[in-house]
């Protein structure tokens, strides 16, 4: 489990600081698949990478605290810590599937070294050879022949190479898979294998997975639970199937009015503008320029993120 | 069979080059205004020696033979082609007849090679290990003062450089021989400590200006392959810093770094000019140079031939052997 309380985290010097995300609390839940979504900017990425305590690059942590609580349920030990010391737990307790391109992977070093260079000391107890025997069988579960080990990134179809992804995110049975817009560069048959495949794994190892993506279609298919973010804010999450047929904030609201349907004519109906700058942000909403609901409050209270139903919490004013 | 097809490919292509080199080499020389007999019969006739008509034709003659100028152009080329390719000999110099022109550059090939292979090797994995840690964490103090310090060095022309370094340490400062003069007798111990000692200014020059090149290239390669998706999923991966950079970043930044280096070392026959000019260093830059004055059209071939070749296996042992650094580059 993570708690995220009144995270704020960006980029830049305290002066001129750019929160791509603001004040956002949210917990992640042991045995779930939660699915964070949003358009390009809206700080999904920034907020994946604090989940993940990855603060490179710049990014810094302005405010709030993020606690991880996980438990083995082999060894029945719990692991805590905060995301300023996530990295300690990578690959063991925590693991990550970056979205696939061509040059994830080292262009001259073989899969299996890749695999293999990651993993913690308790893979590598049993020697090299047994450890081979396990990543093949492992591998071999996710349809990938032998040979991939024996191959080098270029040797691969992008989809093998998303498929190898995964499986070196997976073979360490972590606690937390985050996975960041994993199947954004892949033609949909190969999308929906590596969909299911993160499936199974997170109903395998009951454990969490984080689904960063700009596709609703995907999290509709594929996650318990959604968080809507817009402009460095959550506003709105709840249970997947409560929010596509009940959206509570006029975004999400605007999202899944603009998803093509079956048998339906004419055209779909988009919103008006752009996000705003992250730089200067508006007062009040957020989403009020835009809103086609807002009202004169919305642009001076800034809303908060309140539980509207059970589980199904919005930041909207009215509903 | 693809792969033996494509060496067949590069060894062919390797022929043609050396054989269009050795034809140039041949031609262009003899199209210079100096005729290396006439400068020999008045080198001879201005050393006092007295020769009547009949007598210096003769030695025209037995020289124009001795320096294989007989006959047309088309004949010269003919022999030429057929002395070198079936014994690789090049003839006497004209010059220091009747020296052989292979002896001389034998001579001189272990003091070129003894200072450029050391200079150029030192300067090489000095330069590639400083410009990668420059690369890796560019904003450290002392990343940027080695940055600065190459940026500086890098384009003083070389003459410059080597003139000051002469004038610092050998006039001002004299630690070290103005020009080179070896005592002993060869391959002893003696012998060899006057060799280094007399190398080291030369040397320092050398790797001073490559150095700063090396420096900069590779800096660049490891900044860049730093920001890579794949330096950034292997740190994600939770790599320390140390196996980032020697499995992910050097093996890939060093690629380029090898072919240049192979470049390096073929252009090595060709000596220093300049470097072996400045400090009477008697290798095969010198010898070059000799060449060049003396319209000594054997030792010019001699030595530019010998260089022709050195780049063209250079460039083909890198290309035959890159597959194998390379994978991307294997035959699939």
């Amino acid at each position: 489990m993570i708690e995220l309380k009144n995270v704020r985290a960006g980029y830049g010097t305290p002066d001129a600081f750019v929160a791509a995300v603001d004040d956002v609390t949210l917990t992640v839940n042991d045995n779930e698949i939660l699915g964070i979504a949003g358009e390009s900017g809206c700080g999904k990425s920034t907020l994946m990478r604090t989940l993940y305590g990855d603060f490179s690059g710049g990014l810094k942590m302005a405010g709030g605290k993020v606690t991880g609580r996980f438990t083995d349920p082999e060894t029945g030990r719990t692991t805590e810590s905060d995301a300023a010391r996530f990295q300690d737990l990578w690959w063991d307790v925590m693991s990550y599937v970056p979205q696939g391109s061509m040059s994830v992977l080292n262009p001259i070093m073989k899969i299996e070294k890749q695999i293999v260079d990651a993993l913690p000391k308790r893979e590598k107890k049993g020697g090299k050879a047994e450890l081979r025997q396990r990543i093949i069988e492992f591998l071999a579960g996710f349809g990938l022949p032998e040979t991939v080990l024996d191959s080098y990134p270029h040797q691969l179809s992008g989809g093998m190479r998303q498929r190898v992804l995964v499986a070196i995110a997976a073979f360490v049975r972590p606690r937390l898979i985050l996975a960041d817009e994993p199947t954004t560069a892949l033609d949909v048959v190969v999308q929906k294998r590596i969909l299911l495949m993160l499936v199974e794994i997170q109903r395998r190892l009951k454990n969490t997975l984080v689904l960063v993506s700009h596709d609703l279609g995907v999290h509709y298919q594929m996650t318990d639970r959604i968080a809507i973010a817009y402009a460095g804010k959550i506003v709105e999450v709840g249970p997947t199937a409560e929010v596509f047929e009940n959206p509570r904030h006029p975004y999400t609201e605007a999202l899944i009015g603009a998803l093509p349907r079956v048998g339906q004519k004419g055209e779909r109906v988009g919103l008006e503008g752009r996000p705003p700058s992250l730089a200067s942000p508006p007062d009040g909403c957020r989403f009020a320029p835009r809103c086609p609901q807002a009202q004169a409050i919305c642009r001076q209270a800034s809303p908060p993120l309140a539980e509207k139903a059970p589980n199904h919490a919005s930041a909207c004013h009215f509903r | 069979m693809r792969l033996l097809g494509q060496i067949a490919t590069r060894l062919i292509s390797y022929v043609l080059v050396i054989a269009f080199g050795l034809t140039v080499v041949f031609f262009v020389p003899r199209f210079a205004p100096n005729d290396p007999v006439e400068a020999m019969l008045a080198k001879v006739s201005s050393q006092g020696a007295y020769m009547d008509a009949a007598q210096s034709d003769a030695l025209r003659a037995s020289l124009t033979d001795a320096f294989g100028l007989q006959g047309s152009l088309l004949t010269q080329y003919w022999n030429f082609v057929k002395r070198i390719v079936l014994t690789g000999d090049f003839g006497p110099s004209l010059a220091m007849y009747p020296t052989p022109v292979s002896q001389l550059i034998a001579q001189a090939l272990p003091w070129t090679f003894g200072l450029l292979l050391t200079s150029t090797l030192i300067a090489w994995v000095l330069g590639n290990f400083v410009g990668l840690l420059a690369g890796w964490r560019p904003n450290r103090v002392s990343s940027r003062i080695m940055e600065g310090l190459a940026i500086i060095v890098y384009p003083i022309p070389y003459y410059i450089l080597a003139l000051v370094l002469s004038i610092l340490f050998s006039y001002i400062w004299p630690i070290f021989p103005l020009t080179a003069s070896v005592h002993g007798a060869p391959w002893t111990f003696a012998f060899i400590k006057s060799v280094v000692w007399n190398s080291i200014l030369p040397a320092l020059s050398i790797v001073l200006v490559v150095f700063g090149w090396w420096v900069i290239s590779v800096k660049a390669q490891t900044t860049q392959l730093a920001e890579e998706e794949f330096s950034r999923y292997a740190r994600l991966k939770g790599l320390p810093d140390r196996r980032i950079l020697t499995r992910y970043i050097l093996p890939n930044a060093i690629l380029p770094q090898i072919t240049f280096l192979a470049l390096q070392i073929g252009l090595m026959f060709n000596g220093s000019i300049v470097t072996e000019i400045l400090f009477e260093y008697p290798g095969l830059g010198h010898l070059i140079y000799m060449a060049v004055i003396q319209g000594d059209y054997n030792l010019l071939m001699g030595t530019i031939s010998l260089s022709i070749i050195a780049v063209a296996t250079a460039t083909m042992i890198i290309d035959l052997i890159y597959p194998l650094l390379d994978p991307r580059i294997r035959a699939r």
